[in-house]
């Protein structure tokens, strides 16, 4: 029997799809990097999962966990071959505990619904990634997904308690409990963000945290980006930790506004969007002190007084990156970290890449957290714009790690980021990070040759696969 | 006798478990010494401290980030910390703990329940494995996914991966203002947003605030009790034997109702940690049952005990023995200290 055949037999055949199209839209995320789907498989429940991971050892065929595919790193992309196994069919929320402050999900279901769900307890998911409205829980667990707000709450992986995994040897087990620090190694801390490569996960156990009483929202407006970034510095070095504190520059402005019409000022250099939570002292206190350094960097600022004016301020944050497409067809996003001590710098020089290489660069990032998104709006189908596009990228995100910064603050390694891990990490690190990998997946069932490198495993004859011919990485 | 090495550069120390690793020598991880009698650390012939690897190595304030060596005391950290307004955050009455210590043993102040568990703070981790191998991960960024998430692994892991040599901490700024508060109806702190503890003991429920003067003194008001400026955390339960009760936190009154009378007791609202003191093993036994049949734990804090410091091992029980295996091939490294005697 075929790998079809099988997997018809143990979901159903309209939850199994090896039509053109559907492979052709599983075979690629968010970003430019596109493989080569086998066959894309709907589970509703975790023993289908572990069916599917079943035939999958039989037919020794990868597995490619999906959620909403809106990962920049290839995370998502399956390789030469392999079954795509889509969460959406997985997305109930299954109990909300008020009380305990916990809910646990399928990895399918969307991150904003999830927050809408436990808003009559007064209650959110704190991770909220721009592309919250679509992007799935498993997702964000898989990336240790970011967003705006967890410059104060933290990334993902703090607000996971535990996961129910299929591991592939077909056993189910659940990392982490509903009680605090339940007893052994911290397997679901590992499990978050590793990006597919170990298990799937079928059921997550998500922390809650209470919504605010009080909220200011603020723009501030700079005649440059230093200006703005030296106000982002100011600020964390002022004592204070906003909730999110977001930049966006003049051509990010400028598309925005084209579309919005939310009145942003797109006549400043750049702009930073301040956001303060909590009892309403402490949100006046913190907003006072972001516009004494704001002002001191040279900022006209502007309150949001009312709900909507600080809903459409977020929505032409998170929405940013659509408005691309007025310059051009596609976009090429970076996603690397810096100590926020050197976003004045940093800045200035990607700057100077993206002028060097003649490219039309835009930015709107997580300033607060040192989380840069430099865009470039380019149109792939030119070869010769498309090769300075990615040695333009290649070039910033040396920039940043010789600034003392990282890979990826929340998109992950995929396939793109895998070869650079060198950079970051000796072969005695990568060598650690492959046995971890081989503990929970000896058969490299799971999303192979995504996060690490090659012969990342010392010793290693011959192991690991390489980039396929044609995949563009 | 056991023999006391302690190294001071990564270098050393892989030399020292290298050789420990061939000649299959069982070896003890020591910090401060504050945290031995939590699983089952036995003797060894070689005992590895920290002891020469201390201080702060690198410390960007306006980052909100440290770089620290494992051996330095936690109060020392903190005290240098709080003279620039900040803190890791890390537990407060430490005594003698270490950096090291506290995050090889995943402990946790009570200031958790605003902050987070000290697991939160990890950002990057540098360790010298079982067999000798000099292993960094993370990154001395806030925010990072690139690889597998070490930092947390090593945070809990009792020394039995390797011995971690420094860390990168996230820190956050001490607040204007604190206040502790006492309350008769542990029900009324639901009216606050975020408190930064609110801990029961067998004498009363305090609340713990910080934030500006304005924030702490409307939370003053709106609980309506008698208020202390500062953190007055209580002291520990009194007792020989020490016990930590993890449950869901719906289930934290329960398990306080089943303690004999008498019982000394912390119990930390919100987060589901009650640490107390019974010398009675079959009382713990029976707690531990009942904890365990929903979810929960009972872990032993500090004394001897006949009874499994542990109770009933994680799920995953075989996958954490290989990754054990990963990092300490010859197992030498605190063995059997883990759950399920690994």
């Amino acid at each position: 029997m075929s790998v079809i055949d099988d997997l018809v037999a143990v979901l159903d055949k309209e939850r199994v799809s090896a039509d053109p199209f559907a492979l052709y839209l599983y075979s690629r995320d968010a970003g430019a990097t596109s493989g080569s789907a086998t066959v894309v498989v709907f589970p509703r429940t975790t023993q289908e999962v572990v069916d599917v991971v079943s035939v999958a050892r039989r037919h020794e065929i990868p597995i490619v966990a999906r959620g909403a595919g809106t990962g920049l790193a290839a995370g998502a992309v399956p390789m030469e071959q392999g079954i795509v196994v889509s969460t959406k069919l997985m997305d109930r929320i299954t109990e909300v505990d008020e009380i305990d402050r916990t809910a646990w999900v399928g990895p399918g279901v969307i991150n904003l619904d999830l927050s809408v769900a436990t808003e009559p307890y007064g209650l959110h998911f704190a991770p909220d990634p721009s592309s919250q409205s679509v992007c799935t829980v498993g997702g964000n667990v898989a990336t240790n997904s970011g967003g705006p707000h967890c410059l104060a709450e933290g990334s993902t992986v703090s607000h996971i308690l535990a996961v129910e995994v299929v591991l592939s040897s077909g056993e189910v087990v659940v990392l982490g409990s509903e009680a605090p620090d339940p007893v052994g190694l911290d397997t679901r801390g590992v499990m978050v963000g590793s990006e597919g490569t170990l298990g799937f996960v079928t059921r997550v156990l998500v922390r809650l945290l209470p919504n605010a009483p009080d909220v200011r929202t603020m723009l501030l407006a700079f005649d440059s980006v230093e200006a703005a970034a030296a106000t982002v510095s100011g600020v964390i070095a002022a004592g204070v930790v906003p909730a999110a504190l977001e930049m966006m520059d003049q051509r990010m402005a400028i598309a925005v506004e084209n579309w919005l019409h939310a009145g942003l000022p797109t006549d400043a250099a750049a702009l930073l969007l301040a956001e303060v939570l909590g009892e309403s002292s402490a949100v006046d206190a913190e907003a006072a002190v972001i516009r004494r350094v704001g002002e001191e960097c040279g900022a006209s600022i502007k309150v949001a007084s009312t709900s909507a004016e600080r809903d459409i301020l977020w929505k032409g944050r998170k929405s940013a990156f659509g408005a691309v497409a007025q310059a051009a067809p596609d976009y090429y996003l970076h996603d690397t970290v810096v100590p926020r001590t050197r976003l004045v710098e940093t800045m200035s020089k990607v700057y100077e890449i993206g002028d060097r290489y003649n490219l039309v660069m835009m930015n709107v990032f997580h300033a607060g957290d040192g989380n840069l998104h430099p865009l470039i709006a380019y149109d792939s189908s030119d070869p010769e714009e498309s090769r300075r596009v990615h040695a333009a990228a290649k070039e910033m995100v040396e920039l940043c790690v010789d600034q003392g910064g990282a890979l990826s603050g929340e998109h992950g390694i995929g396939l793109e980021k895998r070869d650079l891990m060198p950079m970051l990490f000796t072969r005695e690190d990568l060598d650690a990070q492959a046995r971890l990998k081989e503990c929970f997946d000896p058969i490299d069932l799971f999303n192979p040759a995504k996060v690490l490198p090659a012969g990342s495993r010392c010793f290693d004859l011959g192991g690991g696969k390489p980039i396929p011919a044609g995949v563009w990485v | 006798m056991t023999e006391e090495v302690d190294p001071s550069t990564q270098e050393d120390l892989a030399e020292i478990l290298r050789t420990a690793s061939a000649n299959e020598t069982p070896v003890s991880v020591v910090g401060g010494g504050t945290h031995r009698d939590i699983g089952n650390a036995r003797p060894t012939d070689l005992t590895i401290t920290t002891k020469a690897l201390s201080g702060i190595i690198d410390w960007e304030p306006d980052d909100l980030t440290v770089v620290v060596a494992a051996g330095t005391p936690v109060a020392e950290l903190e005290a240098e910390l709080a003279a620039r307004g900040q803190s890791a955050v890390l537990p407060e009455a430490s005594g003698g703990a270490t950096v090291g210590g506290v995050v090889a043993t995943a402990t946790s102040g009570y200031r958790r329940l605003r902050y987070g568990p000290t697991r939160d703070r990890m950002l990057e981790v540098r360790v010298v494995t079982g067999d000798g191998r000099i292993v960094k991960g993370g990154g001395r960024v806030v925010k990072n996914v690139s690889g597998y998430d070490l930092p947390r692994l090593f945070t809990g892991s009792f020394g039995a991966l390797g011995v971690i040599t420094s860390m990168c901490l996230k820190l956050w700024p001490l607040t204007e203002a604190t206040a502790t508060v006492a309350v008769e109806d542990p029900g009324r702190t639901s009216i606050l947003y975020r408190p930064l503890a609110v801990l029961s003991t067998p004498v009363a429920t305090q609340v713990f605030l910080a934030g500006t003067s304005a924030e702490v003194e409307s939370g003053v008001k709106a609980l309506g009790g008698k208020a202390r400026d500062g953190l007055h955390f209580p002291p520990p339960p009194e007792g020989g034997m020490l016990w930590s009760g993890r449950v869901r936190p719906r289930h934290l009154d329960e398990m306080i109702g089943r303690f004999s009378p008498d019982t000394s007791y912390v119990a930390q609202r919100g987060v589901g940690e009650v640490t107390f003191a019974a010398d009675d093993e079959n009382e713990v036994t029976q707690l531990r049952e009942w904890a365990e049949k929903s979810g929960g734990s009972v872990v032993r804090l500090q004394g001897s005990s006949e009874i499994d410091p542990w109770g009933v091992p994680p799920a995953d029980l075989q996958l954490q023995r290989q990754i054990v295996s990963a990092f300490d091939p010859a197992r030498i490294l605190e063995p059997g200290r883990l759950p399920g005697g690994i």
